[in-house]
């Protein structure tokens, strides 16, 4: 078995990459990807701007390449209005995350270890996974306030679960013969802990951290479009009741860029691990 | 207990209930063994037979359910050390942190580890590999490492189990003499599990044979051949008469639709 066939259930994606053989008989060519996804843009872009310089849909409603970026140049160049909402929403988001690794990553390890810390706080998680952070936000404004603090904790709110139940899979997926070996040498808990279960759930500490980044993203949104006067989640809604679509389509492209980026990121530092994935079949 | 004995065990019996069926099962019963020290014993028996049973309780995984097990004290390292079926190499640590683990695990500081498991790296003839990680080696090398972490923690016995038995055949036949190369110069007990006949014939001064479940030791077999010894020793007379005097007494053991009726 090769390094490149080894993969957590939820990065199947990066199984066959670049891995020659096993699947097909033919191998894709460099760049193909790339090129078949210039292509689609090649053609839904002028499309798109010729419907609308036509007249067949009013601008108001679809906006149009050339005025998204007529758009762009103006709010992040010229007169650069968009840079204090990026920057309102950047914050809300690196904090609430970190705090939801910070506090989810242990918690995660910990029910993982613990079955009965499990049996007790599950009934709470799932509640907070089930319920729509959308309809807690007049309770958390009205404890929280308007500030910062409120936009953090839907954020934190958001991203929790995922991150605490990624870790938690990974303490799971802790091998016996890992912790035979351990135990066979006498090993002391804290030591089986740090040279075995740590390392083992690191795969799925990454993916914890990249499935909160989505979900975290979410919570910036939310937050914003209900409970505040800046940031990105409003800049698009405020664009929106202001009829100004080619704005809303610019923040939601920002928005759409910045979770691919954030994505793509963890996809490397994925990458990087990967060679000394412990298998799981 | 005898100061010229390594373990000694006394009417060992295991009994475990299966998660799966929820029966109880008798694994292994009224197992009575001595091994002197310096000595190479193998058990062969059938697949699940309980000869791993038995050594995981020797290695103190898990309790017997009755009888008992002494291991001689150890005069400086540890009492008894494992070798893996599957190498359980850490895919994470290099080889010679996977090499040092059994060391760090009693305290010694990472570097002092690192340093003392050294020598048993060249022992193994894994010199030059200490940073590479376990993947970037073969089978027949993970088992080297395998049996490095194991010697570097001084036991007084070297409990192996089936430690060749995933590896292609002639890489298995270069393994056994190079087990026999390390042992002589390591000077260990060891209780070696297989169920491979010709395997535990050609290593061993002792056969242990097993039989089918509930375990219980059939034959003790001294293997009187001359060492060192040479892979060709598989094919004199007096080896063959062995591997069939051992055959004679595992084969009815073997239920017809066993898969290991081709063992040996």
């Amino acid at each position: 078995m090769t390094a490149q066939t080894r993969s957590t259930p939820q990065t199947r994606s990066l199984v066959h990459r670049g891995h020659p053989g096993r699947r097909g008989h033919k191998l894709p060519r460099r760049g193909e990807r790339l090129l078949y996804g210039l292509i689609g843009f090649a053609v839904v872009l002028p499309l798109w701007e010729i419907v609308v310089q036509a007249g067949l849909i009013k601008r108001v409603t679809l906006s149009s390449p050339s005025l998204i970026a007529t758009a762009a140049v103006n709010d992040l160049v010229i007169n650069g209005t968009l840079w204090p909402h990026l920057f309102a929403s950047s914050q809300q988001f690196v904090l609430g995350l970190g705090l939801a690794l910070l506090t989810g990553v242990p918690l995660g390890l910990a029910i993982g270890l613990f079955r009965r810390l499990n049996y007790f706080l599950d009934p709470w998680l799932s509640a907070i996974y089930a319920t729509p952070t959308i309809a807690l936000v007049p309770l958390i404004v009205l404890v929280l306030g308007l500030g910062l603090e409120s936009k953090i904790f839907i954020v934190w709110l958001e991203a929790i679960f995922v991150v605490v139940v990624s870790t938690m899979a990974g303490v799971r997926a802790a091998e016996a013969r890992y912790l035979d070996l351990a135990k066979s040498f006498r090993a002391s808990r804290w030591f089986t802990f740090r040279s075995v279960i740590i390392p083992s759930s690191f795969p799925f500490i990454l993916t914890a951290l990249r499935l909160g980044t989505t979900r975290g993203l979410v919570g910036v949104v939310v937050a914003e479009f209900f409970a505040a006067n800046k940031g990105i989640g409003f800049y698009i809604n405020f664009s929106g009741t202001t009829l100004r679509t080619d704005r809303v389509m610019l923040g939601v492209i920002l928005l759409g860029l910045f979770g691919v980026a954030m994505g793509e990121g963890v996809r490397r530092l994925e990458r990087r691990f990967e060679k000394w994935r412990p298998d799981i079949n | 207990m005898d100061s010229s004995l390594a373990l000694r065990a006394r009417d060992v019996r295991m009994e475990y209930i299966d998660q799966a069926t929820a029966e109880r099962l008798l694994a292994i019963e009224r197992v009575d063994l001595d091994i002197a020290e310096g000595q190479f014993a193998s058990i062969v028996g059938p697949s699940g037979c309980g000869k791993s049973t038995f050594l995981k309780i020797v290695n103190g995984l898990f309790p017997a359910s009755e009888g008992t097990i002494e291991v001689r004290p150890a005069a400086r390292g540890v009492a008894h050390a494992m070798v893996f079926q599957d190498s359980s190499l850490f895919p994470w640590y290099t080889i010679l942190d996977n090499v040092a683990y059994g060391l760090v695990c009693q305290g010694v500081p990472r570097k002092e580890a690192q340093a003392r498991a050294k020598p048993y790296i060249d022992l193994v003839s894994l010199t030059g590999f200490e940073r590479k990680f376990p993947y970037q080696l073969s089978g027949g090398m993970q088992q080297r490492a395998n049996l490095a972490r194991a010697l570097t923690v001084d036991p007084e016995i070297l409990l192996m189990d089936e430690p060749f038995a995933a590896l292609d055949a002639q890489t298995r036949e270069l393994m056994q003499a190079e087990l026999l190369r390390i042992w002589s110069e390591a000077n260990k007990t060891v209780l070696f599990i297989t169920h491979q006949i010709d395997e535990a014939i050609y290593l061993s001064d002792r056969v242990l044979v097993m039989s089918a479940r509930p375990g219980r030791i059939l034959a003790d077999i001294p293997i009187d051949l001359s060492r060192p010894r040479q892979l060709q020793i598989k094919r004199s007379p007096e080896f063959i008469a062995y591997a069939d005097q051992i055959w004679a007494l595992i084969s009815p053991q073997l239920r017809p639709e066993s898969p290991v009726g081709a063992a040996g």
